[in-house]
């Protein structure tokens, strides 16, 4: 097992150097420049723009910038935001709650339902019940998640008024304790449903479509063979055997959906991630936004490595391979 | 965004094997499994919808310029010769979603066309010559699997700029690695094959074998899957339009839905329509790709009828 990690830890490690050379290249390719923007666009004087050039350490030449960043990034420094006046790290750490939670919660209700779901659907193939969960699928599967949350606010937000619209506390009330934890997750019900909905179609499939191949594999045929009754064959072999593709796909979707959930935190005005990467972005916040995406890198790397270990531990014919 | 794991995976589960040689007609046979799918055929009928309006854009749209800006804003849907309404600037809503059809296609199929000749290219070498140049292909496949995409997409579009060519560029630039598998998966199984092995003994070039023989018998999965990607492709560049990255100079549905949302409120209209286009033209794709791979997978196809 220690091995099979370290194999995996192989493909990691470049994988995440390799996504900082690129981006690192990429911001700096960019046009506008960044000293110029916060020396203030019109009023600087060329010295003030030439003082926060160095400052900011852009007057190096890029290859010792670069290695100046991948040392302090061993160290733990993700340098300082130029937009915030902040350390990355403490900006990222103080928005990483929030994604974290709504991600978290979602995916796990989403990988629960649909393979549920997609369980339920495959007992019976093109029976009424699999047909309308499968056009469900297919719908939801096609709707932008951006979309659907405006949906779901215009619907359950300002139609009907069972939700807030946006944010993640109600500002107005100081609630503390378990209070101020009903608070959070009576915002975050629409979110975290737009994100389930787009996402349960993903395992829906997955599990329809491998639980559909298990029962027909010869040792499905040859337990009825031998007169095992067929709810026990579904439990205990064929769901569980069907069970493993789901989990790759876990693994796979964790590392998406921290992208995608962006989307949906602008919508809904979380304050997690998404809108942090986003401002970095705009304002050409070079520090910040190298900081998210590497952060990013190494979280996609981590849920990879961690599903596949999983799946080792499931089934050893991959560890033994 | 999330959408191009799936496509692979479901395909990838199955590794499609090639159609049985010399039925009847080959294309026939295809054509009557595809509508046995039923998922096929329901695809292309919605296809056929967006397509043709699509197409014939001009002549349909009331708006023979799909930025006229009018004396009207929020007029509902049917008021004053406008079906789908007018927006905050008194648009036409339908020849915008009209002419955001057109783009979406475009994107849509310029990506999926990028992601497939170098994942063809990429996943054949890979296979078919073996060894090193396998193993660095491989590996960058990989990594290239693993890097969160939408977010590089992002930062490219937002850095390098966002005109139409760029974003479609881009998006294929970074979706090809499902297709590089599939075909590295099908080539590995095909370069054994008699055939191959037979032009080899005969002195065939072995690039010739590849390019004439090995890669239009392997390509199929790449099809399939393909057709995925478009749906992928037109979903990301709405997103990209959603966040204010798209082509300014373009109707696009991404766009239209960012312009409504602050009025979403009182007027639903300008961005509930390019959505629901969105979807229909979404949807088409994704079944017509499982249409696909289900003529393609003979396994499925036996036991699934």
């Amino acid at each position: 097992m220690g091995s099979y990690i370290g194999r995996q830890l192989l493909t990691i490690i470049p994988t995440v150097l390799l996504s900082i050379v690129v981006n690192f290249a990429l911001l700096h390719a960019a046009p506008g420049d960044p000293a110029r923007i916060y020396a203030g666009m019109d009023t600087a004087t060329e010295e003030q723009i030439a003082a926060m050039r160095h400052d900011l350490g852009l007057d190096q030449p890029l290859p010792v910038q670069f290695v100046n960043y991948v040392k302090e990034i061993a160290k733990g420094n993700l340098g300082n935001s130029l937009a915030f006046r902040q350390p990355v790290r403490d900006l990222i750490l103080d928005r990483m709650p929030a994604t974290l939670l709504l991600t978290m919660t979602s995916a796990v209700i989403a990988f629960g339902g649909g393979t549920l779901l997609g369980a339920v659907a495959a007992r019976k193939q093109n029976a009424a019940t699999d047909l309308g969960l499968s056009f469900l699928s297919y719908t939801f599967f096609s709707i932008p998640a951006f979309w659907l949350g405006l949906i779901l606010i215009l619907v359950f937000a300002s139609g009907l008024g069972w939700f807030p619209t946006s944010g993640m506390r109600n500002v107005r009330a100081d609630y503390t304790g378990w209070r101020d934890w009903l608070d959070v997750a009576h915002h975050m019900v629409l979110p975290a449903l737009t994100l389930i909905l787009v996402q349960m179609p993903i395992f829906y499939r997955i599990t329809r479509s491998s639980v559909a191949q298990q029962q027909r594999e010869d040792y499905v045929t040859t337990f009825r063979a031998t007169g095992i009754p067929e709810p026990r064959i579904f439990r205990r072999y064929a769901l569980r055997n069907a069970i493993l593709p789901t989990v790759t796909v876990f693994g796979l979707n964790l590392g998406y959906v921290v992208t995608g959930a962006a989307l949906v935190e602008i919508i809904f005005a979380w304050p997690g991630i998404g809108r942090l990467a986003l401002d970095a972005v705009f304002r050409r916040d070079y520090p910040l936004l190298l900081g998210i995406y590497l952060m990013l890198a190494v979280a996609v790397s981590l849920a990879i490595l961690l599903t596949d270990v999983v799946y080792a531990m499931l089934d050893p014919r991959i560890r033994l391979r | 965004m999330q959408a191009p794991t799936l496509g692979t995976d479901a395909i990838d589960a199955n590794a499609a094997a090639p159609l049985r040689a010399g039925s009847r007609s080959k294309l026939g046979e295809v054509w009557r499994l595809f509508v046995a799918s039923r998922y096929g055929l329901v695809g292309l009928i919605l296809l056929i919808l967006v397509i043709i309006p699509a197409i014939f854009a001009a002549q349909l749209a009331p708006n023979a310029d799909p930025f006229e800006i009018g004396a009207k804003p929020f007029l509902r849907p049917g008021e004053a010769g406008h079906p789908l309404g007018t927006d905050h600037l008194g648009r036409d809503v339908l020849s915008m979603v009209l002419y955001g059809a057109r783009l979406s296609l475009m994107v849509g199929l310029v990506a999926a066309g990028i992601a497939a000749v170098i994942g063809v290219a990429v996943g054949s070498v890979s296979g078919y010559f073996g060894g090193w140049l396998d193993v660095i292909l491989s590996r960058i496949t990989d990594m290239f699997l693993i890097i969160p995409t939408f977010f590089l997409i992002i930062i490219v579009v937002a850095t390098l700029g966002n005109g139409i060519l760029y974003v479609m560029v881009v998006i294929g630039l970074t979706s090809w690695p499902g297709n590089a598998r599939l075909m590295r998966a099908q080539v590995l199984t095909i370069r054994e094959r008699t055939f191959v092995q037979g032009l080899n003994a005969l002195g065939e070039g072995r690039f010739r074998i590849l390019t004439r023989h090995v890669i239009p018998n392997s390509i199929q999965p790449v099809i399939a899957n393909s057709t995925l990607l478009i749906a992928a492709g037109v979903l990301t560049e709405a997103a990209l339009s959603f966040l204010g990255l798209g082509d300014a100079n373009k109707a696009s549905w991404g766009r239209m839905i960012y312009e409504g949302r602050t009025s979403i409120l009182t007027a639903w209209w300008p961005s509930v329509f390019p959505g629901i286009a969105m979807i229909i033209t979404v949807m088409a794709f994704y079944l017509i790709g499982d249409g696909l791979s289900y003529v393609l997978t003979p396994k499925t196809r036996r036991a699934g009828e």
